[in-house]
C-alpha cells in the first residue's frame, strides 16, 4: 500500500508534463524559418575549428577557485555552529585555513597568479 | 579531543605538518637538496615518534575512525622507513633530471600519509579517506617525469582503473552499511550476529564488491591489469614506493576489515580468496616468464607475492596476523632494493629496464650486481635472505589452518618463478666487452643499496627481532 503513492506520483508526474507538452504543441503558432531552426547560443556552429589550444591560464584559475570555494563551504556550517564547538573548532579552522594559505602562497610564489 | 588522542596521532601529525611545511619551502626557496633532506627528516621524526605514541598511549582508538594500535603502528613504521628510503632514492633519481623536482617530496609525503591513514583505519569514512589521499597522490607520482610518453600514459591508466575500482569499493560499502548498519569495522560483526541465518548475502556481495577495491591496490588477479604498464612507465623511485607502500597500507587494512567482520565464517568469501591467491601466484609467476623487460617481470613478480601473502591471510587463528606482519616487512626490504638497482642505473633519458642494460654487470659493477642478485634471490625466497624467512612463516601458518590448496600452488608457482629470477642473474654473469662501465652511484645510492642489502641479510639470518614484533601484533587486533 506504501508503494501506492509512489505510483501515484510518478503517474502524476508523466501526466503533467505530458499535458504541458500537448497544450503547447496545440496552442502555439507554428511559423518555422530556418534561423529560427538553428541551434541557440551554446550550440552555434563554430567559425572556423573548434579544435584550438586553450589557454592552460584558465585551468590554473579554476583550481585556485576552488581553494576559496572549498574553504567557504566549510566556513559557513562552522559559523552557524561557532559557539557550540568552541576553541577547539577554531584551532581546527585555523589549521584548516593554515592548509589552505601555505597552498596559496605557493600558488602565488609559482606565478599561477600572473595572466600569461 | 583529549592531549593523549593527540600523542596517538603525533606520527600523522608530523607527516602531515611536513608536507605542509614542504610547499611553504618551495615558496621560499627551490632547493632540491634542502627539499629532499625536510622530507627525510619529517619521516624519520614520524618514525621516532612511532614508539613514543605507541608506549604514551597504547592502542588507542581516536574518534570511530581511527585505531592507533600497535598492529597499525608496526605497518606504519614499516611504511615510512620504506618512503624514507624511497625519498633517499628519489633524491639520486631526480638529480640525473633537470625540471621542477621539489613537489615530488610534497606527493610522496601525502601518499605515504594515506597509506598510513588506512593502516590505522576502523571505518569506512577513514578507510576511503585514505585511500583518495593515496591514490590522488600516485597519479601525479607516476606522471612525475612527464615530457616521457610511458609515464604520462601509464599515470592515465591508473587514474581510469583506480577510480572505477574505487568506484566498486564505495557501492560494496553502501551495500554493508544497508545491512549492517554501521560503518565501524568492529560494529559490522555485532550486527551480523543480529541477522537470522541465511540472511548474509547482501554483505556478502557488498563484502565481494570491496575485495574488487582492495584487489585492484594489491594488483591481484583478475584486478592486475594495471600492474605492468604502471611499473614500466612509472620512475622507478615511484615503481618502489607503488610495489611496497601503497600495497602495505592496503594489506594491514585488508587483514583488520575481514579479521574483525570474522571473514572464516563465510566459506563463499574464503573460496573467492583461495581463488584470488592462487591465481594470482600462477598468473604471476607464469606471465613473468614472457617478458623481455625487468620492470615487467618485478611487476608479475609481485603479483605473484602478494598471491603468496594472501594464504597468510587465509589461515586463521594466531599465525596470520604475525605471518603477514613478517612477510611484509621481507618484502618491502626486498622490493626497495631490486627497485634500487633499477633506480641507480637509469640515466637521464630513460630507466635501466631492458636486459641489455644488465649484460654483464658483474664485470662492470661487482657490487650493484651482488646486491641486485641478494634482492632477486629473496624474491624467489632463497635461504639467508628476508624473503626466505618471509616465505617460511606464511608456509607455517598455512599449515596451521590446513590451506594445502594455497600451499601446494605456493610451492609449484615459485619454483616455476625461480626461472626468471635467475634468467636475469645470468644475463648479469655473461661476458661484455662492448658495454658502457656503468658511472659511479652517488654517496647516497651507495648507502641506501648497502644499507638495504644489509638489512635482507641480517632478517635472513638473525630473524629473531622481527618475529618477535610480528608477534605481539596479534594482541592488539584481536
Amino acid at each position: 500500500m506504501e508503494y501506492f503513492f509512489l505510483l501515484l506520483f510518478t503517474g502524476l508526474a508523466a501526466v503533467l508534463v505530458g499535458a504541458g507538452l500537448l497544450t503547447s504543441y496545440l496552442v502555439a503558432p507554428h511559423r518555422p524559418n530556418p534561423l529560427k531552426n538553428s541551434p541557440y547560443e551554446c550550440g552555434e556552429p563554430t567559425i572556423g575549428q573548434s579544435w584550438v589550444q586553450f589557454n592552460v591560464g584558465y585551468y590554473l584559475f579554476g583550481l585556485l577557485f576552488l581553494v576559496f570555494d572549498v574553504e567557504a563551504a566549510f566556513l559557513y556550517p562552522w559559523a552557524v555552529v561557532f559557539r557550540q564547538v568552541g576553541l577547539t573548532g577554531l584551532i581546527e579552522m585555523g589549521l584548516f585555513l593554515l592548509v589552505l594559505i601555505v597552498g596559496l602562497v605557493y600558488a602565488w610564489r609559482k606565478g599561477a597568479l600572473e595572466w600569461v | 579531543m583529549t592531549l593523549l588522542d593527540l600523542v596517538a596521532l603525533l606520527p600523522l601529525i608530523i607527516l602531515t605538518a611536513a608536507a605542509t611545511g614542504i610547499v611553504l619551502l618551495m615558496a621560499v626557496c627551490r632547493c632540491h637538496r634542502t627539499t629532499a633532506l625536510f622530507s627525510m627528516a619529517g619521516l624519520g621524526l614520524a618514525v621516532i615518534s612511532l614508539p613514543f605514541a605507541n608506549s604514551m598511549a597504547p592502542n588507542r582508538a581516536v574518534t570511530p575512525l581511527l585505531m592507533l594500535d600497535t598492529y597499525s603502528f608496526f605497518y606504519m613504521g614499516v611504511m615510512f622507513v620504506s618512503s624514507f628510503v624511497i625519498a633517499a632514492l628519489a633524491y639520486a633519481y631526480f638529480e640525473k633530471q633537470d625540471g621542477r623536482r621539489e613537489e615530488f617530496y610534497v606527493l610522496l609525503l601525502t601518499a605515504t600519509l594515506g597509506a598510513a591513514f588506512l593502516s590505522a583505519s576502523s571505518h569506512f569514512v577513514s578507510l576511503f579517506m585514505g585511500l583518495e589521499t593515496l591514490s590522488i597522490s600516485l597519479y601525479a607520482m607516476v606522471a612525475y617525469t612527464r615530457d616521457r610518453r610511458d609515464s604520462v600514459e601509464a599515470a592515465f591508466k591508473y587514474l581510469v582503473l583506480a577510480a572505477a575500482s574505487a568506484a566498486f569499493m564505495v557501492f560494496g560499502m553502501a551495500l554493508v552499511y544497508a545491512e549492517a548498519g554501521t560503518m565501524e569495522f568492529a560494529k559490522i560483526a555485532a550486527a551480523r550476529g543480529a541477522l537470522e541465518q541465511g540472511n548474509h548475502l547482501v554483505l556478502l556481495a557488498g563484502c565481494a564488491m570491496m575485495v574488487v577495491g582492495i584487489g585492484f591496490k594489491l594488483a591481484l588477479v583478475p584486478f592486475h591489469l594495471w600492474t605492468p604498464d604502471v611499473y614500466e612507465g612509472a620512475p622507478a623511485p615511484v615503481t618502489a614506493f607503488v610495489a611496497t607502500v601503497s600495497k602495505g597500507g592496503m594489506f594491514a587494512l585488508l587483514l583488520r576489515y575481514f579479521v574483525l567482520i570474522d571473514v572464516h565464517q563465510y566459506p563463499s568469501l574464503m573460496f573467492l580468496f583461495t581463488a584470488i591467491a592462487v591465481l594470482s601466484m600462477f598468473f604471476g609467476n607464469l606471465l613473468a616468464l614472457l617478458q623481455d623487460n625487468i620492470k615487467r617481470i618485478l611487476a608479475y613478480s609481485s603479483i605473484a607475492n602478494l598471491g603468496y601473502v594472501m594464504i597468510a591471510f587465509l589461515a586463521s587463528g594466531h599465525m596470520a596476523v604475525p605471518a603477514g606482519a613478517l612477510y611484509i616487512a621481507a618484502y618491502f626490504i626486498t622490493t626497495l632494493g631490486a627497485m634500487g638497482v633499477i633506480s641507480v642505473m637509469s640515466t637521464k633519458e630513460r630507466d635501466a629496464d631492458s636486459f641489455a642494460d644488465y649484460r654483464g654487470l658483474f664485470w662492470r659493477a661487482p657490487w650493484i650486481a651482488a646486491v641486485f642478485t641478494a634482492m632477486l634471490l629473496s624474491l624467489a625466497g632463497i635461504p639467508l635472505t628476508a624473503g626466505f624467512i618471509g616465505k617460511f612463516y606464511v608456509l607455517a601458518a598455512g599449515e596451521e589452518s590446513s590451506r594445502w590448496i594455497g600451499i601446494a600452488a605456493l610451492v609449484v608457482s615459485s619454483s616455476i618463478g625461480l626461472y626468471y629470477y635467475l634468467r636475469i642473474v645470468l644475463t648479469m654473469c655473461e661476458s661484455a666487452e662492448d658495454e658502457a662501465p656503468v658511472s659511479r652511484p652517488s654517496w647516497t645510492e651507495a648507502t641506501v643499496l648497502t644499507g638495504l642489502a644489509a638489512a635482507l641479510l641480517f632478517v635472513g639470518v638473525y630473524p629473531g627481532p622481527l618475529i618477535h614484533a610480528a608477534e605481539t601484533l596479534v594482541a592488539s587486533i584481536l
